[in-house]
């Protein structure tokens, strides 16, 4: 079956595959449904604006396994996009190539810093991803119910609830006629999600998913902060306050069984549909000392180390990275723009409102997912850890940790400490 | 003088492309796979060297307690499956063999499951397991007279068996043409002579067509145990391995190191172990039952 998989895919890639000449240009991207209607615009926007280059933009289905497969076959396409957090491994096997000096200092310039961090690979401190949009989770609810529970609205940052009244919130909301769950976490979603929007809490709380002075895991990932921010959601699994996973998508805004919903911003659209005036957008919950903690990234360009057609591919990303494209690129796909020049060019984020807690909070207090090689590893021991802890059988969170870190400084001892990190 | 008209090597010169083709596509990677499993391989190309690491590989398996909790999942879910699936098939094929009206459209019907893909089956059955309200549950709550409702998903005792009675409702068609095949050859005046004696329904059952699908049997145990042991595509779909670790089997743990973890060399000594494993457990079940007429 998995092979099956990876034999298709490769010849994919194969069939895909297009030898690189001055003048054109192919790129590969996903085809996920948000950010389809994007790319299926993408080759004519460009052409108009630069007719001497013929750009082939190609969805590509089972897109990670064609480019694990194109990767092992030197078969990359002049473009791919990539998933943030797994830049750094692509960067350490040597896969893409630094894209700093293609784009023109001045888009760099005011792009989000999370952004820029995501991008930037740490032992030669160069760019190697550059996204167009950046990404964030809020606490959405559903005003009528929190109004019945009497549970106070936070507006902005500074108010955002501490981890005692969001606990003392999903229990007046547990109570309240119609909720079912008080809180939906979309542990439907599994997969990097778990990562994404679960390890805020412990870096709130003090801990992170791994030190990142020293590249290990142990004493980071399973420090008492951690154990309790993590253990404090499991006792609100236990008492049947979370949407378990197989209760599907739409308890939020569907069903309207659920009161709050800890989600990303590309829910908007569905929640906005569902709910209407009775949506709220609150900021994400200071959990501990660290405050407010947010996620943040996700897919964008990266270059191939064996692309040569250097310039073609500066007149791209210079123009997906244009305010121009930055703004329809948020219109389209929901996700927060990631240049502050493209912001007033956007129908969406342009007027001041709920949705500027997207952009506040990724400039205040989000927290890149750690850019390092091992990332694979952290994020699927971890993901693993969290739907074990948050299921049915509710598995012990110290044992769960402490195998996440074993899990993790494991792989990084296999691979020699990843060279050079680990060398300081 | 070799020649087409010298049956020796007309026999070989015919096999040769069918043993080419199985050299190629399971005798030499599984020879990769047995030299990966000694090495630290990974997927993705990497700046440092791959390394013969000996048995480390094994010796980390076999003290993985996740591998043995895939290995028990994996042996509950053959032992539960297997009887289950085949009971199914048997039932199913001996009423379609009866004189029943509209036979051929029956049999038609009874084979729809195997002709949808594996996934459109997942995502069926995903619909009536959902909770609160889904069809499953609307009908326990009928019965139970509450809204309680029963997570056969989510549950950690109820995961496995959902998982069973979903596979097996997608797959047995295969088991049921098998048995039809079988029930079609058992003699005719066999059932008549067992009539002239008197003999029961249950009697004809237990005493001809029971014995008359010995082969039958075999064939399909063995069949449907190989085919259990490989389960990987529902629960990758519907419970990824959850909730807990209880429905992660081997292929699915071998599926996440080596290519979610893309530890290649890991991943094959477990690809190892598992070839070992069925192929003992298939050659155990062909040495203790016997087909009929064989020594």
């Amino acid at each position: 079956m998995t092979l099956n998989r990876l034999a298709g895919a490769s010849l994919l890639a194969l069939a895909l595959a297009v030898p690189a000449h001055a003048g054109e240009l192919t790129a590969w991207v996903t085809d996920a449904a948000a950010e389809k209607p994007y790319f299926d615009q993408l080759t004519d926007a460009f052409s108009a604006a630069h007719p001497e280059i013929a750009l082939n933009v190609v969805p590509v289905p089972g897109y990670v396994d064609a480019i694990q497969a194109a990767s092992v076959s030197g078969s990359l396409p002049d473009l791919i996009l990539l998933d943030g957090p797994n830049m750094a491994a692509s960067a350490w096997a040597g896969t893409i190539q630094p894209i700093g000096e293609l784009i023109d200092p001045a888009l760099l310039a005011d792009t989000m810093q999370g952004v820029i961090a995501q991008g930037t690979y740490g032992p030669d401190g160069k760019l190697y991803h550059i996204s167009p949009y950046d990404s964030t989770v809020l606490l959405w609810g559903n005003r009528s119910y929190l109004e019945k529970a009497g549970v106070r609205i936070p507006t902005g940052i500074d108010d955002a609830w501490t981890r005692e009244e969001f606990a003392a919130a999903v229990e007046a909301l547990s109570k309240v006629d119609g909720v079912r769950w008080p809180l939906d976490m979309k542990l439907n979603y599994g997969g990097e999600w778990m990562t994404y929007g679960f390890a805020p809490f412990i870096q709130s709380a003090g801990a992170d998913l791994i030190n990142r002075e020293t590249w290990t895991a142990e004493g980071t990932v399973n420090a008492p902060e951690a154990v309790s921010a993590i253990s404090k959601l499991q006792d609100w699994y236990k008492a049947g306050w979370i949407v378990p996973a197989s209760a599907g998508d739409n308890q939020f805004y569907g069903e309207k069984t659920a009161a709050l919903s800890w989600v990303g911003n590309w829910m908007w659209p569905p929640h906005d549909a569902g709910l209407g005036d009775d949506l709220v957008m609150m900021p994400a919950p200071s959990f501990g000392p660290n405050g407010v903690t947010t996620p943040n990234g996700g897919w964008g360009w990266s270059v191939p180390a064996t692309t040569t057609n250097l310039e073609d591919v500066s007149a791209f990303l210079n123009f997906v990275m244009s305010d121009a494209e930055v703004a329809k690129y948020a219109d389209i796909t929901g996700f927060a723009p990631s240049r502050a020049a493209a912001v007033p060019l956007t129908k969406k984020f342009s007027t001041p409102g709920a949705q500027d807690l997207f952009a506040v909070q990724g400039n205040c207090c989000a927290v890149v997912r750690p850019v390092h090689p091992a990332y694979p590893a952290i994020t699927l021991s971890w993901s693993r850890a969290m739907l074990n802890i948050f299921s049915d059988g509710a598995a012990d969170v110290q044992q769960e940790l402490d195998g996440v870190a074993q899990y993790i400084d494991l792989d990084i001892e296999d691979n020699a400490g990843y060279p050079p990190f680990g060398s300081n | 003088m070799p020649s087409f008209s010298n049956g020796r090597s007309q026999e070989v010169a015919m096999l040769v492309p069918a043993m080419l083709c199985l050299v190629l596509i399971i005798v030499v990677p599984f020879a990769l796979s047995v030299g990966f499993s000694f090495t630290d391989q990974r997927l993705m190309p990497r700046p440092i060297p791959t390394r013969f690491i000996g048995v480390t590989n094994y010796e980390r398996m076999f003290a993985d307690r996740l591998f043995w909790q895939a290995i028990g999942n994996t042996v509950l879910f053959t032992v539960l499956v297997v009887p289950f699936q085949l009971a199914i098939s048997l039932t199913v094929a001996m009423a379609l063999n009866a004189a029943i009206p509209f036979r051929g459209l029956f049999r038609t019907v009874a084979i729809l499951p195997l002709l949808l893909p594996i996934t459109v089956v997942v995502a069926i059955w995903a619909v009536l397991y959902r909770i609160p309200t889904g069809p499953l549950n609307a009908v326990y709550q009928l019965f139970a007279g509450s809204e309680n409702y029963i997570d056969f998903i989510g549950g950690s005792d109820t995961a496995m068996v959902a998982l069973v009675v979903l596979s097996a409702w997608a797959t047995f068609p295969y088991q049921m043409l098998i048995y039809l095949a079988g029930l079609q050859d058992v003699p005719g005046d066999l059932y008549e002579a067992a009539e002239l004696d008197g003999a029961t329904a249950w009697q004809r059952f237990r005493f001809v067509t029971w014995p008359s699908l010995r082969n039958v049997n075999i064939f399909l145990l063995i069949i449907t145990t190989i085919q259990a042991l490989k389960l990987f595509t529902q629960v990758s779909v519907m419970t990824r391995g959850g909730p807990n670790g209880s429905t992660t089997t081997i292929i699915y743990y071998l599926f996440q190191q080596g290519f979610t973890s893309q530890k290649i060399g890991y991943a094959s000594a477990i690809s190892v172990f598992f070839f070992v494993a069925v192929t003992t457990i298939a050659v155990l079940q062909r040495v203790f039952l016997k087909n009929e007429g064989e020594a």
